[in-house]
């Protein structure tokens, strides 16, 4: 008997998790981009990012799979949604707190959390399966020259994932908001003295964040079991690929996705345990943490 | 307030704490109980972030370890709750101290993320089905007596509840003088200038690292309690959400307050209860607290109760300055008021 026999381990499933362990991980790079953006430009480590991500989510499942109107429209409503909380949670909450210790910031975040994630237990059951929201069919391909079969969504959901980062990345890039949203994250003193709305462009990176959240809250539905707990802890994960491009950088941001996705999946071949995810996740905290951001490291903008 | 004020008015609270439940049923009574226990979990909190500005959204994990140390010890291998507690309340503190050590080298940003991560680590795999049923070899949950205290066996509900009124003081006294002498000195210094501490000699580790420990150790003792007060240890109760919420409650009343560990656990208790009476969901608790933390920390950045007693201390100052007037270097003395500060990163 070989050693992966003695282990339990099927390797031949390997291929089929690496395409789980992708599309995760694309999901997980989406979200973690809105989050870096909002912590870049406004200095807030957003831990309601999820819970947003969660009720536009829900937003999208009322529209679509309860009402039945096709799934790009929920997504639409979504992402409405998404910007819209937001830019509510910046205007109201975060804005007249300017000058406070950045923590104080973070723990509006946590009492956001907590009213999205109670609100919509109240409104969709907090425990309850739902129906995800589905923009393509169910169908699949095979994958050329092996046995793996790719599933449509599994697909749109890498590709629209993709998309939404490389739009983020060009909107950094070649737009005059892309500009001021840098030079904000840079400095807001000196932003402030090129004429530039501090204010506004803060709000304007919280509602393109949030929308991003909301976008993989959608994409993310038919992968996991989904409730209004599941969404909301993908917070964690997309921190967790933040901290890999140590909350600065986008595309280190996107690969730590990508890390996490994978790591996150290739475990479940050889252990049955519920929570090998969250073990995984908490591991890759610990070791960014610890190696990322060890004293004497590379100058990390801490706000 | 003045030191005369306060003690009547310890006194006050003291006598209607002991007196009040003993004509209430046995229902309200528990949930008395429970209340104190939550407190503790808020003390805990009072510790950490209102004394030393670290901040922990992992307390019901901390909690969670006294809770299964003593179940595991007193249900399945027959061991005296007296032997099992402090090795529950010592297991928190090691793993509080491991949760410590990361902290010593972050900013209290950074700090945030590990502490959830940590609860939903408890949360999703070590409370787990899976792995529970692997550490408890497949009893759905323990089942915990009431022990016995100098002879006296704690089984009624008011002899528990006297029993968990007196931990609970005791544990406030404690906090409370830490923050009086010494240490209280040189954990508000770290809390305010770190670098400064540091050039005067303190070892910013090794307060740090108690701090965290002895935190952890509180909500220990809160669960070994917890566990006892329920009778049972099961994996649910001590998840994330929890955390947050008692993070939430313990800002909401206030972190630089004693006071508002009781005020903070019994509300963490009686409010799902009095939504109830109300005939609305107590899934409400929640939104509700969610939504006063964001409001306090707009409006009232200290908290609840330390506001009241700012206002109550200005009111009662305000008597005595018109009965006698006080010499204004005794007005200039006093140290017991806390310092207008929040939560500080």
């Amino acid at each position: 008997m070989g050693l992966p026999a003695v282990l339990g381990v099927n390797f031949h499933l390997t291929p089929g998790y690496t395409v789980i362990g992708i599309v995760l991980g694309g999901v997980y790079a989406l979200a973690a981009v809105g989050l870096v953006l909002i912590y870049r430009v406004s200095g807030v480590l957003n831990f309601a990012h999820g819970a947003v991500a969660m009720f536009a989510t829900f937003t999208a499942y009322e529209v679509s799979t309860v009402k039945g109107a096709p799934g790009w429209i929920g997504a639409i409503v979504a992402i409405a949604v998404g910007a819209a909380l937001g830019f509510a949670i910046e205007y109201f909450t975060i804005r007249p707190l300017h000058g406070r210790p950045a923590l104080v910031k973070v723990v509006v975040t946590i009492g956001w959390l907590l009213v999205l994630q109670t609100a919509a237990g109240l409104i969709w059951g907090a425990t309850a399966y739902h129906q995800p929201v589905r923009l393509v069919s169910r169908d699949g391909f095979r994958l050329v020259g092996t046995d793996v079969t790719v599933g449509y969504d599994q697909l749109t959901t890498v590709i629209v994932a993709l998309i939404f980062a490389l739009a983020v990345a060009a909107l950094l890039r070649y737009t005059t908001l892309g500009n001021a949203m840098r030079a904000v994250a840079d400095n807001p003193d000196t932003a402030r003295l090129w004429g530039i709305s501090v204010n506004r462009v803060t709000a304007a990176s919280w509602m393109v964040g949030s929308a991003m959240a909301a976008v993989a809250g959608v994409l993310i539905t038919p992968l996991i079991a989904f409730d209004t707990f599941s969404l909301t802890v993908v917070v964690i994960y997309a921190f967790t690929a933040a901290l890999i491009g140590r909350l600065s950088s986008l595309p280190m941001t996107v690969v730590g996705g990508f890390l996490l996705g994978l790591a996150q999946t290739y475990p479940r071949m050889f252990s049955s345990l519920s929570g090998t995810a969250d073990a995984v996740t908490f591991a890759l905290v610990l070791l960014t943490l610890g190696v990322l951001f060890r004293p004497g490291g590379r100058k990390v903008r801490v706000v | 307030m003045s030191a005369r004020a306060r003690r009547v008015g310890l006194l006050v609270v003291a006598v209607i704490a002991i007196a009040w439940p003993a004509i209430l049923s046995d229902y309200s009574r528990s949930l008395a109980t429970d209340g104190l226990i939550s407190g503790l979990i808020v003390l805990s909190l009072v510790l950490l972030t209102g004394f030393v500005g670290q901040i922990s959204f992992c307390q019901y994990s901390f909690a969670a370890v006294g809770a299964f140390t003593v179940g595991s010890l007193v249900a399945a291998h027959h061991w005296s709750f007296w032997l099992a507690m402090p090795l529950g309340v010592f297991g928190a503190a090691v793993v509080g101290a491991l949760v410590g050590i990361p902290a010593l080298r972050l900013s209290g940003l950074f700090l945030t993320i590990l502490t959830v991560a940590v609860a939903l680590f408890f949360d999703r795999f070590i409370l787990a089905s899976g792995t529970w049923d692997a550490f408890s070899g497949g009893l759905s949950s323990f089942v915990v007596g009431r022990p016995s205290f100098l002879g006296v066996h704690l089984d009624t509900s008011y002899r528990f509840y006297l029993f968990v009124l007196g931990t609970f003081s005791l544990c406030s006294l404690g906090v409370w003088n830490f923050r009086r002498g010494k240490t209280g000195r040189v954990l508000r210094a770290i809390r305010d200038a770190e670098v400064a501490a540091s050039t005067l000699g303190i070892n910013l580790t090794a307060w740090k690292l108690a701090a965290f420990a002895t935190s952890a150790a509180l909500a220990g003792l809160a669960g070994a309690l917890l566990a006892v007060s329920i009778g049972s240890v099961s994996t649910g109760g001590y998840d994330l959400v929890h955390s947050l919420g008692v993070a939430a409650v313990a800002t909401v009343m206030g972190v630089n307050s004693v006071a508002s560990a009781a005020a903070g656990g019994l509300f963490l208790v009686f409010g799902p209860e009095i939504l109830r009476h109300l005939g609305v969901s107590s899934q409400w608790f929640n939104l509700i607290t969610g939504a006063l933390l964001i409001v306090q920390l707009i409006v009232t950045p200290d908290g609840m109760v330390t506001d009241f007693q700012h206002k109550l201390g200005h009111l009662l100052r305000h008597r005595a300055a018109r009965k006698a007037p006080v010499p204004a270097t005794e007005l200039d003395v006093r140290d017991d008021v806390p310092v207008r500060t929040g939560v500080r990163s």
